[in-house]
């Protein structure tokens, strides 16, 4: 039985490249998390504090943008690939965005490390969040510009992969996989634009000198314009595995592909008119609009929990075809053995623990009491770091052999690799959640002030700090066993079928779903008006306010009016 | 239910949240459990997984959880 790489090679080949350049930038972005995690708690201080900023920012693009946007891009031209059928339109246009992505995060990644040797002249310490008033070497917006520009190139890819599939087969559903692929892609074309207008029209021009000034304002709206739908972007994959790879590796079937299907639809609806909750703390945009952003991004919870139904209800599925019985302890007849399986699962628990504390975060009074404390890394490790860090390396157990055609290398590192994440993690983001609450700062080297102690509800701040270290230690150990696991696993013997890379219908198929789910041009058409409605009025008030480059005053406005009114009529 | 040793792995990973948490669940009724007593859990929590992969252990060779 031919497996992924004997029926796609140059698609593979492909997949591997992103996966290496994922890899690669994983192995560097967790040794830099585990600089922090000791700088940070006091146990080892091997950079002048400084210099925390250059690893912080590494750390967060590294992680946060590279690995995780390149293991998307080999997996869903895996998933385009595999779903449809067929090869990629042109391979020539694949390597090309490949080449451009990568080129784009060199770059970005040689100008935050360039930091480090303060003679070269040039540094990027502005964290991945990268909006004004801090401001990076152009060499930084360059490479985020082509490395946007190359994902950009990619959805065109998979869109073009797609309209030929589509001309072969006019009647028939859109495969999951490509439905979840193409989905993703449109909320990725619509949320971009705040970042490329940001990027292009102000902070490169702004870092070349060419604009005096910017509207740091402006520039942080654009940011989480982006910077909120990115979150999905890099959810979806996991997803993916979540809906199509892991009811398999459970031993049985996806429950309901009409629902996968609305989850994501409504994730294009619902991922970018939310950002402003980001920005509660911003004085510039008035109350009303956070309003509406902290209820948009409730409604963003319903796609969650019918994911969390969905997903348990195909793991419940597979545990009673493998024998399992009883309201639990179907729990235990799971393939608790498989890393791949194991390593989703955990993620996906993690993601709930994630989920709870990322609703403290979105509500908008209650945010201010975590707001710009360690709570809110506390709460991207569980999800990003966990839910897709932890769901990618579980994936790669299952995914690496068909595009190698060679067998893992241990599946017992595998296993061990996957729970030491999860229990790393345990320890830090409980300690970070608890660190937030007393209201410890994140984003600093030296969490503390003078004359003044932080006091926490539980225990000390020296037991959160050791937890705190202790956790990430666990986490990069757990990425170096991983990393030389995958390594290993490229010297093995070739064989014909090393992983079991066939996909099982779903229980409830896409024939039951109504056809105006696959209608992408409706959908599309409904998240562009949804983000008009969300952004028009704030973004013409911030510019109304100082101006598109920061440099006019004020407009007058109505409570202004008002007041001279008063004076005219006294 | 019988336990394998990845069985074993994955309740030891469960247990570490559950004993983590075990200080806030008594802080909600106003009891400051000592970092000792947690430990303490745990180490009792371990002893109880590999008690019961004891008693139930099945062969490695055959499938399982």
């Amino acid at each position: 039985m031919a497996t992924f790489v004997d029926r796609y090679p140059e698609e593979a080949a492909v997949v591997r490249a992103t996966f290496v350049v994922a890899f690669v930038s994983l192995g560097i972005g967790a040794f830099f998390g585990l600089i922090q995690a000791l700088h940070r708690t006091g146990y080892v201080r091997i950079l002048d504090s400084v210099d925390y900023y250059t690893i912080l920012t590494g750390h967060g693009v590294l992680l946060a943008l590279v690995f995780t946007i390149f293991f998307l891009l080999g997996l869903f031209t895996w998933a385009v690939a595999r779903s449809l059928e067929r090869p990629l339109p042109d391979i020539r246009l694949t390597w090309a965005w490949f080449g451009l992505t990568t080129t784009g995060a060199t770059l970005v990644a040689v100008a935050i490390l360039a930091g480090l040797i303060p003679s070269l002249g040039v540094s990027a310490d502005v964290l991945y969040t990268f909006y004004a008033p801090l401001q990076a070497h152009p060499l930084f917006y360059a490479g985020l510009t082509m490395f946007i520009v190359g994902t950009w190139m990619a959805g065109a890819d998979w869109f073009l992969a797609y309209r030929a599939w589509r001309a072969d087969n006019p009647d028939d559903r859109i495969p999951l996989q490509t439905f979840m692929v193409l989905t993703t892609m449109l909320m990725w074309y619509l949320s971009t634009i705040g970042v490329a207008v940001s990027a292009v029209f102000f902070l490169l021009p702004w870092s070349f000198g060419i604009v005096e000034t910017v509207n740091p304002l402006l520039t942080r709206t654009l940011f989480w314009f982006f910077g909120h739908p990115v979150v999905y972007f890099w959810l979806m994959p996991a997803y993916l595995l979540w809906y199509t790879v892991l009811p398999k590796l459970a031993g049985g079937r996806l429950f309901s592909d009409p629902l996968a299907r609305v989850v994501f639809v409504l994730f294009l609806l619902l991922s970018t008119p939310v950002g402003i909750h980001h920005q509660y703390l911003d004085p510039g945009i008035s109350e009303g609009f956070k309003f509406i952003a902290m209820t948009n991004t409730m409604f963003l919870l319903l796609p969650s929990l019918l994911t969390a139904f969905t997903v348990v209800a195909s793991m419940e599925h597979g545990a009673r075809q493998r024998g399992g019985e009883g309201y639990f302890k179907w729990l235990g007849a799971l393939p608790w053995r498989d890393p791949a399986f194991t390593g989703m699962a955990l993620a996906g628990l993690m993601f709930a623990a994630g989920g709870f504390s990322g609703m403290i975060n979105a509500g908008m009074n209650i945010n201010y009491l975590i707001h710009n404390t360690l709570w809110v890394p506390g709460h991207f490790h569980m999800t990003v770091g966990t839910a897709v860090a932890l769901t990618m390396m579980a994936g790669s157990y299952w995914l690496v052999p068909q595009l190698t055609g060679k067998r893992l290398y241990s599946r017992p590192i595998g296993l061990l690799q996957v729970v030491l994440w999860f229990v790393g993690m345990v320890f830090m983001s409980n300690a970070m959640h608890r660190a937030g609450l007393a209201g410890v700062p994140r984003r600093t080297a030296e969490p503390q002030y003078q004359s003044f102690d932080f006091s926490t509800a539980l225990g000390s701040v020296g037991e959160l700090q050791a937890q705190i270290a202790f956790g990430g230690f666990l986490l990069f150990v757990s990425v170096v066993l991983f990393l030389f696991n995958i390594l290993l696993s490229s010297f093995e013997t070739p064989m014909e079928s090393p992983v079991d890379d066939s996909l099982p219908a779903p229980l409830s198929g896409a024939e039951g779903s109504p056809l105006v789910l696959d209608d992408l041009r409706l959908w599309t058409g409904i998240a562009i008006v949804l983000v008009i409605l969300a952004y028009t009025l704030p973004l013409g008030s911030i510019v109304t306010d100082a101006g598109l480059f920061g440099d006019s005053p004020g407009f007058p406005v109505l409570i202004d009016a008002v007041a001279m009114l008063k004076e005219v009529v006294a | 239910m019988k336990l394998t040793r990845a069985g074993v792995l994955i309740l030891v990973a469960f247990s570490v949240p559950v004993a983590i948490e075990l200080r806030t669940v008594f802080g909600l009724f106003g009891i400051d459990l000592p970092l000792a007593a947690v430990g303490v859990f745990e180490v009792i929590l371990v002893a109880a997984i590999l008690v019961a992969y004891a008693i139930t252990a099945e062969p490695e060779t055959a499938t399982g959880p």
